[in-house]
């Protein structure tokens, strides 16, 4: 075996087994995929509707600025929109909810974590997020009361109140609640990161340019040891 | 285009000031090079440019970073925010940010291979013996520099990885405990030793700078080895650095900005090998995060510490295991230099790569019994490697050499 071919067979291993070590780290049950399009407008806003609406009463989002949902083109809200929406807050504010850390130790037990980063925090990101709106169930075991009980929560015993109301749902409803813990999902996705859309057209450019670059230094290379037999 | 250059008025007048015409004589354009080098020799190269751009990404990063553990809202840092910050609101922040976390494993990618090349072609051995040692200053430096720049973002992984790994020191007999309270600024992890690790981030690529100055000066004297690893003779089978090596270097780095790019781009993150998930969780020292393991390239090491019961053992194990470096010059001891001539060292050495990654591999994930027993025979193999080596020529019969490369 040459080196070169030795190299081949172990860079190739090594991309094979990287994804069964991410897997092996997983555990617990498989999330249910939620399709999330950072690039679609109404999606992120929808989402965002749902996050102010609902998950802002004891969720915090405090890297995102309410001027920052107007800079960023994929939420792009008018200023009278904002002002509506931040009532007497600052527009350099974060969003911030309006339950304090103390309030929500004494009603859940638990301060809900901040939710700029969480998509990037957890394993299976925006499945997770998602399973986890989605994945309030009845205890198989019936030790875990109703409404505590999440499938996809490590322990299965989550303190957050179900927010989408999905455990008692009517089956009518299902679509509806799918579609908004989706569409929160996406919100999330993109503001863990909110430069990626941009990231990945400048990235689109880059990548030509590099193409055309490593090909003109081929070239260049060979034509510079035509003359050399090695 | 350097030879005009050289041609000129102004360099004539710089010249006459610096001897720049020398320099550029005995380094560039009559240095000479073995024309029979393949690709693995683009990695030293490729070294170089992440090292520049890790300090110039760094520099810009700095200008924003804020290395302090005060607590904001949220559970969060001063530090955990300035980093926020600079990936949401400094223009281009993120960029300059993703190509650092991106450019330290990078680095160590090229690194490990840079290395692996010296391991099969027998670069180590005299009258390179040197070269090789400071290469291996270099790559302790480097770990320590790496190791000190996870911690600024004050992630769970930054914490805990400091703190199990400060640990480490304590466990050493006499001065453990002296050192680890030196390392920590305190009795744990918190602010001070944020600002000593930030301090010594910066100071770390400096000496980094230097001793890089060093390692090519060594190699200019004692010149490049080649996959045949025979002595060269100067006009037949040598050609000059350039333009030859510059621009077969530059087409590398062509290849290495595609991968590397593709990365800062489109998964900076590379599935949390890059950056790890834990790291978007605030560090908490109240809440063990249920796996701690560090960043890709220190888990071989990480195995080799968790192979020992005792912690004693396994921090000696680990000390010991990059000290054996700097004596692979002086262990092996046949004639031979390049693999290719050595049945015998070439098996020894591909396995030796293997177990490198199965160290690797054993160190990222969570322990479980056969885990451990694999990353235990792994570590034996590793040292027996090393430990081997002194009697491998006595038998080995190496294969015939070529006259001439
Ligand atoms: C009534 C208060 C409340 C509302 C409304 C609420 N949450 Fe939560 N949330 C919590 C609490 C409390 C926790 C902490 C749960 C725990 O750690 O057991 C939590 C935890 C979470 C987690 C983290 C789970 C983990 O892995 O640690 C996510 C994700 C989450 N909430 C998303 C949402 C989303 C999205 C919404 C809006 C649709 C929402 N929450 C609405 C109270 C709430």
């Amino acid at each position: 075996m040459k080196f070169k071919h030795f190299l081949t067979v172990a860079g190739m291993a090594l991309v094979l087994a990287l994804p069964f070590a991410a897997l092996a780290n997983e555990g617990g049950a498989a999330l249910k995929h939620a399709e999330v399009n950072t690039a679609d407008r109404d999606q992120i806003n929808r989402g965002l509707t749902v996050f102010t609406e609902v998950c802002m009463g004891c969720h915090s989002a405090k890297y995102v600025t309410y001027k920052s949902l107007i800079d960023y083109p994929e939420i792009g809200l008018t200023r009278e929109a904002v002002d509506e929406l931040r009532g007497d807050k600052p527009i350099t504010s974060g969003l911030i909810s309006d339950l304090s850390p103390e309030d929500a130790t004494v009603s859940y037990g638990k301060v809900p974590p901040d939710l700029s980063l969480i998509v990037n925090a957890r394993r299976g990101g925006a499945n997770y997020v998602y399973s986890i709106l989605t994945g309030f169930e009845k205890d198989p075991d019936g030790k875990i009361p109703d409404g505590t009980f999440n499938e996809y929560f490590p322990g299965h015993r989550i303190a957050m109140p179900d927010p989408l109301g999905w455990l008692d749902h009517d089956e009518a409803d299902t679509a509806v609640l799918e579609a908004q813990a989706k569409d929160v999902a996406a919100f999330l996705t993109f503001i863990g990161d909110p430069h990626q859309n941009e990231r990945h057209a400048i990235g689109k450019y880059v990548m030509i340019f590099l193409i055309l670059l490593t090909i003109v230094l081929y070239l260049l290379k060979k034509e510079v040891w035509k003359d050399i037999k090695h | 285009m350097l030879e005009k250059m050289m041609k000129t008025k102004l360099f004539g007048w710089i010249d006459e000031r610096t001897g720049a015409e020398a320099i550029l004589k005995s380094q560039l354009t009559e240095y000479q090079v073995p024309k029979n080098l393949n690709y693995m020799w683009n990695f030293g190269s490729l070294a170089l440019l992440v090292l520049v751009l890790q300090i110039l990404t760094g520099i810009f990063l700095a200008m924003y970073y804020k290395p302090s553990a005060a607590l904001t809202m949220g559970g969060y840092t001063v530090a955990f925010d300035s980093v926020e910050r600079i990936m949401r609101d400094v223009n281009f922040g993120w960029l300059i940010r993703y190509m650092h976390a991106v450019g330290a494993s990078a680095f160590f990618v090229v690194v490990y291979m840079h290395i692996g090349r010296g391991l099969y072609y027998g670069s180590y051995k005299g009258p390179r013996e040197l070269l090789w040692i400071i290469g291996v200053v270099i790559l302790l430096i480097m770990q320590g520099a790496a190791f000190f720049g996870y911690l600024l973002p004050w992630g769970q992984m930054s914490f805990w990885g400091a703190t199990v790994i400060t640990n480490l020191f304590g466990a050493l007999p006499v001065i453990g405990g002296f050192l680890q309270e030196v390392l920590r600024g305190g009795f744990a992890v918190g602010d001070p030793t944020l600002n000593r690790f930030f301090s010594l981030h910066y100071l770390f690529p400096l000496l980094l700078a230097a001793i890089v100055g060093g390692h090519v000066h060594a190699l200019h004297v004692v010149h490049s080895n080649n996959p045949t690893g025979l002595d060269v003779h100067e006009g037949k089978s040598t050609i000059p650095f350039h333009p030859y090596y510059t621009i077969k270097d530059a087409f590398g780095v062509g290849v290495f900005l595609l991968f590397y790019c593709y990365v800062v781009f489109f998964n900076p993150q590379m599935g949390g090998y890059f950056i790890e998930v834990d790291n978007y969780v605030p560090a908490d020292n109240l809440q063990t995060p249920p796996h701690i393991a560090p960043v890709w390239y220190l888990t071989p090491w990480y195995t080799i510490l968790r192979s020992f019961e005792s912690k004693l053992l396994g921090v000696v194990a680990m000390g010991a295991s990059l000290a054996i470096l700097f004596l692979l010059p002086f262990l092996d001891r046949s004639k031979v230099r390049s693999a290719r001539y050595r049945p015998v060292y070439k098996q020894m050495v591909y396995l030796f790569f293997i177990t490198v990654i199965v160290l690797g591999y054993c160190g990222h994930s969570a322990p479980t019994p056969t885990l451990k027993l694999i990353g235990q025979i792994a570590t034996t193999y590793y040292f027996a490697f090393f430990l081997l080596l002194p009697f491998v020529h006595k038998f080995e019969k190496t294969k015939p050499l070529p006259e001439e490369i």
